[in-house]
Formats: structure tokens, sequence, C-alpha cells
């Protein structure tokens, strides 16, 4: 690539040019701004010669050819180094007027990265850069270490209106007005000078100028004036088309007519007046000047001899002080005029001269340690290698070491380094090295922040455009100049830099940054004022939940400021604060399943369909009534929810805040829709909403928000602190039939901004929350209702259920049922899950008093049948309606039965009054959770009593286990007539304290008798009273209250339930005994003894079984001392009896068989152990064998003595006997003894043989058939 | 001192970056480690050029800043871990060793069953054993 095109090369050829002086009076300035134009601006258009071919030969022989060749004019007060400040000021002045240029697009979005990539290079950097690059590149002209900005010529030009024009040109050379540059011997003060004079046409005819024409030619020499006429144009003002002037004129207005009166004939005439001035004047004096110089350089420099003489001479300096400015080297000196070599052989466009000059000075510069002078060829000679196109290394080692050594000097460098770079970065672009190019840029930020603001943006698309792109660092950059940009008020500039960073963090996860850009995006939105798409930024980072506390509240405070200046409320759909958790969303409505309280919804669809199994209609007949109904009705909609106009449906969802610090959230209400039944199309349409872009379905929500009169919204108000989750309860009220399609949800943040949430768009995914009786329902549905008409509907809840009970805990409670409509409901069923807890009372029940009402009363009626079916539905009355202000109440018997957490559920089916309704019947469902903590551990052991038959003992353990309750045991009874229950002890002596502490344990005995009479008589009573049994105080005569009446309902129902619960059937309990415990907590400390009225506790315990021993059971009533005088008779011959009895019913037949010898038995029973598990045919070999328990056998031998002596059965060694079922008989029986001592009558065996009556037994039912049982000892003392 | 590690996933998403510092800079670390991923990027498409051998996953110091040094490391899943610290002489040994010792805890990470590829690493485990890796970092030279 030629380097004269490219940019750096264009750009040198226009600022390395030779400078023109300019000095003129203020009258010439004066005509030239009747066109708004200064003086130079005038001229400036024509300086520029793009398309010459003027041959020039500079050292060598051989002339070459210049192509372009530009002057550069510039008044006399400006040749000097700019002002810092002004310079300053100037920068910011182009860097605002970019700005505020560059308002095109501010509002649009951001633009994609990829569509960024494809553009093209000169797109993505903004134009003015180049504007301000120049700008800064002309902060250093004017230096002196430096040749090409010294004037070459001099133009000193007076108006014709001027009085002594000549007199004039001399005045106009005084040296005070000269540039320093001139004076302080800088550069060379014999210059090329030319005059001009200007006429302006307006004043006047040209004669008297061409007067002074000739006077000039005759003073100055005949080459050197020149006239200039001007403003031509006779009073019609010229419109230029392409106005030459305007792109050298920066603050133009549209209105000022640049030129206005130049017409083409001054045209021409300013033309050719520079053209002469240059070819025929500076460019043949810089050619000779080229020329000179390069003898004097060749005559003192080259050459062996001089080079030494030089080094000698230059060491003799070698002590000097470092000089960083170039004022050592005067005009004359042979460094200045070596460098005034190379900038004129540069600027004739003779690379090859000036470089070898270049670095003939460099050298000495660099061993006299004029850095700032070295630095200046160093650069040079990088643009000349440059544009030499030959060393692209040795053109970046130079510009590099010049950049360098500009920064070694410290501030007076710093802007030359500026430039500099510049100019190696422009070196490094051409060769598209935009990595490295950016990196320099990064180098020449300086503390200024404006100033770093723009090289960080320039970097930044260096490295976008870097081959392969990096945007990271292209963000980064971004970010870093914005902020700078942000700091220094630029905000457009700062907006177009964050705007185009968005665009590389979109998408990626970077969340500190993102939010960072956003943020900073959305506050300099808020700035220009344009607080919409300021607050569309906000919204970005409302939801930093990954930021600090501080981060948050200042993220947050920004935003609502934003929004407050805006002065309107802002609708967002998506608004990210709150997080709505939509998986969290719960929809209860009541179409025929209706419930109680909220709680009731929580409970699985399935533990209520359960429980409704039995009582609603079944499907046949179902069909007829209400599917067939709603068939008719609904063909289209069957897949839809059905809802009740004016019952409301219940929505919870919900809301958690994202962020450390609280927000307030207001307004939340749903979004819904309801179309008559007839508009289907409407409906269609709203459920495809989803599927389209956001601008439409935001239309959408408001359109649906503005129509509300067909249903009523409740609104909700929450404020929801760091990190909080709220479940919010929105309801929607359908006030006609139709279609209800819940949208959506709203709410208000903090006052100002409308957030908007559409269900539809993710709820399909989600599952839905409750259990659908169609399971295959598409998800979208599920947030449609079909809206039919009103129907009655029954309210209902059980006053005063506890919420937490004690075991056993028993109370009355009453069922309070309303029906709010004026249609009656009919044909009420009931039905509980847990009948132990929850029993229905009958309705005369109502207005017990209790717990008096569980006294036993004098005249116990049988209990009624309670209308409670097989499967444990309760059918009220037929003729019962429950309709308009009046209430239903039903009385209820409560007893906490177990420990532990109970979910109560109670459902109530009824039908509507009115046929003519969508649905025949709906059902109430009642939920309630209870806590039941444990009260009395009562536990019942039940032994034979030794000595009697058909009694028992009783050994009742009681622990309380409560925590703090004391509680008085106040009665036990058992259940059924068969039994009878009394206290071995008085309870005075046993239970004095009468109540148990908490954790106190407590046994006491109890005698238990049975009377069962016989098989027949037996189950006639039990089927008519099946609960009446007997009771025993546990309490002293004296205190109050007759005893509680088991036999009745509640106790007697809750005691069935018991009963039921252990699974096993009235009929097999002829050996279990089931007691019922009443007792009652006491107050507290306040009144100790007194037991509280309204509590008592009732504990069932059931099946504790009598039949631990055989059906058989015997008594030895044998004597239990006896005197016999052994001198008088050797032995002695005691009679005594052996009653068995028959529990069983069956018939049984029985063999008793005495043993004589212990010793014998024992070893018997040896052999046999082997066989004893389980039951077993017993042989006739093994009648006599005994078989004992081994406790009882070491019991035999621990108590009794060798030294006993033994005694012998007399009498019948073997008895057989058949017993009847239930009926005892006696065996006589006779031992004989020898001797006085203590005797065991414990060695003999029964061998018993049921033998059923009926073969009714079911198999599997064990019942021993047979079986032998031991004696049990029995001591019989004989006396001397 | 290490002051910032990270995690950078295939993608150039973070899985997780960590500043050892009291300031609050997490801004600065993050684009720090955001602009490091250029490097990485030209680093392995430029194996050549920046004299990486085939199978090195260390890739060196990436780019020196005014106050700190990156270093970055390569999985072979291209996951990459980068190390800003302010330590102005660092030994490479130690940062091999300190990569290295990132890279099984890294490893031991991800292998976790309730770990979802390509999500931020959430682990507390992890967590300590990068900041005890951080702590010892420098320490065996010294010793």
């Amino acid at each position: 690539m030629d380097p004269v095109k490219t940019p750096l090369g264009k750009m040198l050829l226009e600022e390395i040019t030779p400078v023109v002086m300019v000095l003129r009076t203020p009258l010439v300035e004066e005509s030239c701004l009747k066109n708004s134009l200064s003086f130079i601006e005038m001229l400036s258009p024509f300086c520029d010669f793009n398309n010459i071919d003027v041959p020039v030969r500079t050292s060598s022989d051989q002339p070459y050819r210049l192509q372009k060749f530009k002057l550069r004019l510039f008044y006399e007060s400006d040749i000097k180094q700019p002002n810092i400040m002004v310079a300053k000021e100037r920068l910011k002045q182009v860097i605002t007027e970019a700005g505020e240029k560059d308002r095109s697009d501010l509002s649009t979005d951001p633009p994609d990265i990829s569509n960024v990539l494809e553009s093209s290079k000169s797109e993505i950097s903004p134009s003015w850069f180049e504007i301000f690059n120049k700008e800064l590149v002309r902060t250093v002209s004017f230096s002196e270490h430096e040749a090409f900005d010294h004037p070459v010529a001099c133009v000193s030009v007076v108006s014709s209106k001027d009085e002594q024009p000549i007199n004039k040109f001399v005045d106009l050379f005084n040296t005070n007005k000269l540039p320093s540059l001139l004076n302080d011997g800088a550069m060379d003060p014999k210059i090329l000078k030319h005059y001009v004079l200007v006429h302006d046409n307006k004043d006047g005819p040209s004669e008297k100028a061409t007067k002074i024409l000739t006077e000039m030619k005759n003073t100055f020499g005949f080459n050197g004036c020149h006239l200039l006429c001007i403003n031509s144009s006779q009073d019609e003002q010229i419109e230029h088309q392409d106005n030459p002037w305007a792109p050298y004129k920066f603050d133009s207005l549209p209105s000022q007519h640049l030129g206005r009166y130049l017409n083409i004939d001054d045209f021409n005439e300013i033309k050719d007046l520079i053209q002469e001035l240059s070819s025929k004047h500076i460019i043949p004096y810089m050619e000779q000047k080229v020329r000179v110089l390069n003898q004097q350089v060749s005559a003192t420099r080259k050459g062996f001899r001089n080079q030494i003489k030089n080094l000698w001479w230059r060491k003799g300096k070698e002590d000097t002080p470092d000089s960083s400015n170039g004022s050592m080297y005067t005009y004359s000196s042979v460094e200045s005029q070596i460098r005034v070599l190379g900038d004129y052989a540069f600027m004739l466009g003779d690379y090859e001269l000036a470089l070898s000059n270049y670095r003939l000075v460099s050298t000495d510069y660099k061993i006299d340690k004029a850095w700032k002078c070295y630095a200046g060829v160093q650069e040079m000679m990088g643009l000349t290698y440059f544009m030499l196109d030959q060393s692209r290394k040795e053109a970046e080692y130079c510009m590099e070491n010049a950049f360098n050594t500009y920064l070694k000097l410290g501030s007076s460098g710093r802007q030359n380094a500026t430039r500099c770079g510049l100019w190696w970065i422009e070196m490094l672009k051409t060769k598209d090295q935009f990595k490295e190019a950016a990196s320099v840029y990064f180098r020449i930020c300086s503390e200024e922040l404006l100033h770093s603001a723009v090289m960080l943006e320039q970097a930044s698309y260096c490295y976008l455009l870097s081959q392969p792109p990096m945007l990271h660092k292209y963000g980064f950059h971004l970010v870093l100049s914005g902020d700078r940009y942000k700091k220094c008020d630029q905000i457009k500039h700062a907006i177009r830099t964050y705007r185009n960073a968005v665009s590389v963090y979109k998408g990626t996860p970077w969340s500190y940054i993102k939010d960072h850009v956003h943020f900073h995006i959305g506050q300099c939105y808020g700035f220009l004022g344009m607080y919409d798409v300021g607050v569309t930024h906000m919204l970005e980072v409302l939801a930093c939940s990954h930021q600090s506390k501080a981060t948050q509240e200042l993220f947050l405070r920004d935003f609502l400021q934003i929004v407050q200046k805006a002065g309107k409320t802002f609708e967002v759909l998506r608004l990210q604060l709150p997080v709505i958790n939509i998986s969290s969303l719960k929809i209860d409505f009541e179409d025929h399943r209706t419930y109680a309280s909220p709680g009731s919804t929580s409970v699985k669809e399935s533990v209520w369909c359960s429980l409704e199994e039995e009582m609603i209609p079944s499907l046949p007949t179902a069909r007829t009534n209400w599917l067939e109904l709603q068939s008719k009705l609904l063909p289209k909609y069957k897949e839809s929810n059905i809802c009740v106009a004016g019952e409301a449906i219940k929505i919870a969802i919900e809301f958690k805040n994202p962020l450390e610090i609280p927000i307030s959230i207001s307004s939340v209400s749903l979004i819904c829709e309801l179309s008559a039944t007839s508009d289907e199309t409407n409906s269609d349409v709203s459920c495809s909403t989803s599927g389209i872009g956001n601008n439409e379905e935001h239309k959408n929500l408001r359109e649906i928000i503005s129509d509300t009169s067909s249903f009523s919204l409740s609104e909700v108000n929450i404020s929801l602190g760091g990190g909080e989750a709220y479940l919010v309860q929105l309801t929607v009220t359908p006030k006609v039939e139709g279609i209800l399609n819940i949208v959506g949800v709203r709410w208000n943040l903090s006052g100002s901004v409308v957030g908007f949430y559409s269900f539809g768009a993710n709820y399909g995914k989600k599952k839905i929350a409750k259990g659908r009786r169609k399971a295959k329902q598409s998800p979208g549905n599920c947030l449609k209702f079909m809206v039919i008409k009103s129907l009655p509907k029954l309210e209902g809840f059980i006053r005063a259920l506890p919420e937490k009970a004690y075991a056993g805990h028993l109370q009355h409670l009453v069922l309070e049922l309303r029906n709010q409509s004026e249609f009656s409901v009919k044909n009420l069923k009931m039905k509980t899950s847990h009948p132990r807890f929850l029993n229905i009372g009958k309705q005369e029940d109502l207005d017990l008093e209790f717990p008096a009402c569980l006294e036993k009363k004098t005249n116990v009626s049988p209990p009624a049948n309670p209308k409670i079916a097989s499967n444990g539905v309760f059918l009220f009355p037929e003729d019962l309606s429950v309709q308009g202000e009046n209430l239903l109440l039903w009385p209820l018997w409560f007893r906490a039965a177990v420990p532990g957490n109970i979910s109560l559920q109670v459902v109530i089916y009824y039908e509507m009054g009115d046929l003519s309704s969508g649905m025949r019947y709906r059902t109430l469902r009642m939920h309630y959770n209870l806590q039941v903590l444990p009260s009395l551990d009562v536990s019942f052991k039940i032994s034979p009593y030794p000595s009697r038959l058909q009694e028992f003992l009783v050994h009742m353990d009681i622990v309380n286990k409560t925590d703090s309750e004391s509680i008085q045991v106040n009665q036990l009874s058992t259940i059924g007539s068969h039994w009878e229950i009394s206290l071995l002890q008085p309870i005075d002596a046993i239970f004095p304290s009468q109540s148990l502490i908490a954790g106190q344990a407590f046994s006491c005995f109890f005698v238990l008798k049975s009377c069962r009479k016989s098989s027949s008589t037996e189950e006639s009573t039990s089927s008519l009273f099946p609960h009446i049994g007997s009771n025993v105080s546990l309490v002293p005569d004296g205190s109050k209250g007759a005893p509680f009446d088991t036999s009745n309902s509640p106790l007697a129902d809750f005691h069935d339930c018991e009963r039921l619960q252990h699974g096993i059937s009235n009929q097999e309990a002829e050996n279990s005994v089931d007691f019922i415990l009443i007792s009652r907590p006491l107050k507290n400390n306040a009144e100790p003894g007194v037991s509280d009225a309204h509590h008592v506790f009732s504990h069932h315990a059931c099946h504790c079984s009598t039949a631990s021993t055989s059906p058989i059971s015997w008594v030895v009533d044998a004597p239990r001392t006896r005197h016999h005088d052994f001198s008088t008779t050797s032995f002695c011959e005691i009679n005594f009896r052996m009653t068995i009895y028959n529990s069983s019913n069956a018939r049984a037949s029985i063999v008793m068989k005495t043993l004589d010898s212990t010793s014998i038995s024992d070893q018997l029973r040896d052999e046999t152990s082997g066989n004893q598990v389980g039951w077993h045919d017993v042989s006739l070999a093994k009648d006599n064998k005994m078989e004992s328990d081994a406790p009882r056998n070491h019991v035999r031998k621990s108590l009794l003595p060798e030294s006993v002596s033994a005694f012998i059965w007399s009498g019948s060694s073997s008895t057989r006997v058949q017993l009847k079922p239930l009926s005892t008989t006696e065996i006589p029986l006779q031992i004989c003894v020898f001797s006085p001592g203590i005797y065991d009558l414990s060695n003999y065996a029964l061998n018993w043989n049921l033998q059923p009556v009926d073969d009714h037994e079911k198999v599997g039912e064990r019942i021993e058939s047979s079986g032998t049982s031991l004696g049990y000892p029995c001591y019989l003392t004989v006396l001397p | 001192m290490i002051v910032c590690v990270a995690v950078v996933g295939h993608q150039n998403n973070p899985l997780y970056i960590q500043s050892f510092t009291e300031a609050d800079d997490a801004l600065k670390l993050h684009h720090i480690v955001h602009c490091s991923l250029d490097v990485v990027d030209e680093r392995v498409n430029n194996p050549k050029k920046s004299g990486l051998t085939l199978n090195e996953t260390f890739l060196g110091l990436l780019y020196p800043t005014e106050n700190y040094k990156v270093y970055g490391y390569l999985t072979n899943t291209k996951v990459k871990f980068i190390l800003v610290t302010t330590d102005l002489d660092v030994r490479d040994a130690d940062v091999r060793n300190f990569f290295r010792r990132f890279h099984a805890a890294y490893v031991d990470a991800v292998s976790n069953p309730f770990h979802v590829p390509g999500k931020r690493i959430t682990s507390r485990t992890f967590a300590e054993r990068v900041s005890n890796i951080v702590k010892s970092f420098g320490l065996s030279s010294a010793g």
C-alpha cells in the first residue's frame, strides 16, 4: 500500500507542510469579514494543491516531481506554542460539539454485537475522532525543536484603504509583533517575504490600488508584490454550491453566507495568488535552502575527518547538564541546520535526504542529551521510514523510542508524547496491528479524565477491529471510557460508550458488570431527561440479589428517583421486583366441592375422594342428572374448570424479595377476563396471546385490565423485608356467567411502577397445584373457568373445636351449618375421617349440659339406634333443609383418641333443592388440624385370681405423661354385663391424694369377677345392652357427682370405635374384658383437689385378655393346716376337693391324674422338653408325664428342701369327668401324710380335651382343643 | 497476595469468582477476569506465537495491569482458571503448582453428582478448599 494514501500519510501531507506567516492590517480583516471569513479562511481553500506536477530538485542533480503540496497559513499571533489551558478548552469544545451532533440514535436499543462486528471500520468508530486527534496534534505545534512548523515565508497584507500602505508594510514587520520563534533565535529571521495589497471592490474602483502596487513594486522589488481584489460581486449575494469554505470553518452557522460577495473573478484571483506564491516563491526558496544547507552540512559533518572532529568536539561538552529544551541550539548551530534541512526535505517529499539528516542529527542530540530534540528527531525518523515504506520495524522502533523519550521528560513532554502516540497508532493501524494500537492508546491516557475517556474509547474500537475481535477488552475499555465521560459530564458520549458496552455484555452471566453498565446508562438517561429509556435500563439491575446491601439500596433509590422524575407510573411487563415464584401458584376454586376453611384445600384430593366415595351418587345416576345437564349447557367447555358466579376463586402466589432491603408492594391484584358464554372467539384469541411478542402481550394485558365490570378483584398491600417471601392470597369473584380466564397478576412497586406478570406464558410447563378430576386436561386450561349461575352453598364450621387436647379429652361440640342463598338444600349426609375422634351425636343431644350428661341417670332407656349407615355415613333427617338465615346446629362428640398430630376431615354432602341448577349436589369439606398430647398412660394386666374360680386380679398401671397437668382419676368401668369389678382395697388406703401430678405413676389392683351365666341368656342381654358394665369409683364416696354412664353415648359410641380400631368383633370377646378409665384434669394449683368440671378424659382399653390360661380352671380346696398326732396313727389321711370350671363354650373332657414322685416327673420333663413347642397330640404313653414351666420347677426346688418328706396320693389316681360349657364340677381327693411338715400338693396334672358343640368355628381360629395343665402350688402344713 | 481467583466456563460464563480482598472491588476484579479471557482466547488460538506446547494447560502470565498480574490456565474441557495477584515477583513454579491444586479441587467439585455442569459452583467445600490453596500460595517456595 502506498504510504501516501494511508490515513497517516494523508495526515502527514496535511500537517507537515510549509507554514506561511500572514501579517495583515485590521482593514484587511474588515473587508474579508464582510464574507464572514477571516483573511486566512478566505485563502485556505486554495492552499491545497492535490493534482499538481511540479519538478523539484533538491540535493541530487536529478529533479523529481511533486504531486501534492499544501501551504499552511497562520497569523503571526498564532505562531506560538498554544496555551495548555486554551488547548484543553478547545479540545473540550470539540468533544462537546461532537456529543451534541451525536444525538441521533440515543434512544434506540443497543446494537447486537454480531451486527457491530459485521459493520465496516468506518461505521464503528465515530468520525469526530479524526477532528479531535487533529486538534490534539495541533496543541503541540510551533515548538522550538521542530522546524516544520517554522514559517517558511511571510506574507504581509495591507488594504488599499490603509493610509500610507508602504509604511504599513514596514510597520507590520515590527519585531514586537513577530512571534517569539523569530525573535529568540530559534529560527532564521531572514525568511522569504511577500507583499500583498488587498483591494475591496465595494470601496470603489481599483485605480488607487494599482497605483499603490506600482509603488510597492518599486519599494520591495518586482517579484514579491501582488494585488488582490475581493468582494467583486455587485450587491447581490452569491450562493456557492459546494461552498469551498465550509470545511474550513468549524463553527459556521447556516445563516452565514460564507464568501457571499466573492464572485468567480475573486476566486480565480485568490487561486492565482496562492499558486504563484507557492510555485514561484516558496518551492524554489525551499529548494534552494535545502541545497545550501546540504552543502554546508556536507562540508562540516560528512566525511571521516569531520566525524572524528565532531566526536572530539562533542566529548568536550560531555559535562554539560541535561537540557530538556532545544534552546541551546540557535538557528545558526549545525544541529538546527541539519534539522531544518531534514524537515524541508521531508516537506518537499525527499524522504531519503530527510532520513539521512535526521539520523545524523539524532546521534548528536543523543550525545548532547538534548532529549526533547532527540525525541522529536526520532519521531520524524519514524514517520520518514513510514513514508518510505521501507522498514516497519525501524519505523516502529523509532516511534516507540520517541514516545518513551517524551514520556521520560515528564509533564513537558506529555503532549508531544500524545502526538507521537497518535502518529504511532496511525502507523500501527495502517498495518492492521490494532491490538498494539489499542495498547498505545491506553498508554497515552493521562490523568485528565476527558482526554483519557476519548483515548480509551478509541482503544476499545481498536480492540473491536483487531483480528480476531477482542470483545472482552472492547467492553472493558468502553466501560472505562464511559465512566470517565460521565465524570466529565459528557453524558451523551457516556451513553454511547455504555450502550456499546451493553451489546457486549448482553446475554452473558457476568452480572456484576452488567449491573454496573445498566445502572450507569440508566443514570445517564436520567440526566438527559430521557426517563423512559432510563427506566428500562434501570429495570435490568433491580433484581440484584448478588450485590451488597448498600449497592442494592443505591440501585433501588436511583431507580425510584428516575421514576419519580418521569412523573408517571410505568407499566412494566415482567418487572423483576419482586420475584414471582410461579411454581407456588395455587388455585382454589369451588365447583361441586366447597371448602369450609382455606386449610381444607391443602388436603390431598384423594383423601377427600375416598371420604366422599360412599356419599356422592354413583356414576350411572349422576349421568342422568347433572352430567347430562352440564353436557347440554357446555358442549365445548367440558375441559375447563367450573366455578359458580358469586363465589370467589382464590389464587395464592408467592412473592419473593430477592434484595436485602425491604420493598413495599401495593395493589396486588389479578388480571382476569370474563367473556360471555356465547363469545367463543374472544376467549380463543386470549388463549393465543401467550405466543405473541412482548409489546402485544403488554397491550393485551392493559386492555384486559380496563374491563373489570363483570367481576370483582381483591387488592392486597404487602411489604416484603429483605429476602422475605410472602404467599399472597388473591381472589376474583365473577358476577355473571361466562368464561373466566385468569391471565396474570399485577402489582405496584413503591407506588410508582406497575408490574405485570402473565401466568399463561410460564404456566404451561408447571404442574397444576391441585388435583383435577380430569388428569389429561391441557395445562393452559387450569386458569380458565366456566362460570355457571349462582348456587346455594353451605358454609359450616365446628364450634369450639380445640386445637390442642390431651389424649382422652372428651368434649361436646356443635356443628354449625348455614346456607346464605334463599334456595334450600336437602339430603344432607356427613362423614368424618376419624370416627374415633369425632362422633356424630343425636339431635336431642344438642342442648345437653356437659359433662353432667355423662353421668348415670336413674332411668336408663335403651339407646336408640343412630342413623349411621354401615360405612360410617351419617344421614341427617330427611325433612331437614337449610335455607336463608336459618342455622342448622348439630351436636358432635369429640374425643382425642390417641396422641399425635391428627388431620381431621369432615365431609358434608348436600343436594340442591332446585333441580334446574347446573349441579345437583355439592359437598362441603371441612378440615381441622389437631394436636393431641399424651395424658394418662393406662395399662392393664390380668391374671387369674389364684384361689378363686371365675375371678381375676387386674393390675392397673397409670402414668401421667403430661408436662404439667395433674389428673384426678375418677372411675374405672368394665364394659359388658358379665363382668363385675371391685377394688381390692379401699381407695383411701392406696390412693390418698386422689390425683396424679405430672410424671407420677400409680398402680392399683382390682378384682374382676366373671358373672357369665350361660351362653343363651348372655347373648340376649348383651345384644340389648352391649355396654352395660360395672363401675368402680376411684374417688372417695363423699365427693360429688354420680358415676359416669359408660353404657350410653357418647362414651359407648367411642368405645365401639375403639373396639373397631382394635379390629376384633364383639363375638370374639369371650375371654377379654374392656375397661374405660375416666379421669379429670385438676385445675391449676389455685384450687388443688377440685377437678375441672368441664373436662373429662376417658381412656379405653379393649380386649384385655383373661384367657391367658387354658379354658379349664380349677381350685384346690384344701385346708391350710392340719393338726395330727402322729403318735396315735402313723399316717394322716387328708380329704379335700378340687373344683374344676370349664370357661369355654365347648364340652370338655377332663382327666385328672395324681403323680407320686417329683423326681420322676423331673426326669420325664427333660425327655419331652424337645417337643414342647406348639401344641401337639398327647399320646397315651405320655399322659402321665407332667409338663411344667421352668420357673415353677425352680420355685418348687428352692422352696421345698430335700428334707421334706413325701406324701402319697391315696384315693383314685385318675379321674375322668365330662364338663358342660360354663359349668363346674368337683372331684374328691385324698392324700396320706406320714410325718409333720409342709407339703406341696402340686404334683398332679389335668389333661383336658374340648369337644366342640357345633362346627361353626372358623378355620384358622386356633382354639386349643386339648392340653395338659400342671398343678399349681398349694401348700398344706401338717402340724403334729 | 492473591486477590482473586476465578473459574470461567467454556462459553466464557463465570462459574466461580472469589476475591480475597477486604475492599469492595468486586466490579474491578470481575472486569479484570473478564478482560483476561481475550488473552486466553488469543493464546489458545495462536499457540505457536505464545510458545505454548500442545499439551500445556498453563497459559502463563496473561497480562500485567497496573497493580496486578493475571495468570491463566486452561483445562482440557476448555474451562479457564484465572489468578489475579498483586505480587510482582512470582515464581512460575508456584503458579503452576497453584493451578494444579486448583484444578484438582475443581475436578472434585464438578464430580459431585449434584453439581449441574455449566452452572455456578456453589459448593462450600470447594470454596473452603480454594481459600486454603490461596492461603498456602507461595509458602512452599519460602519455606
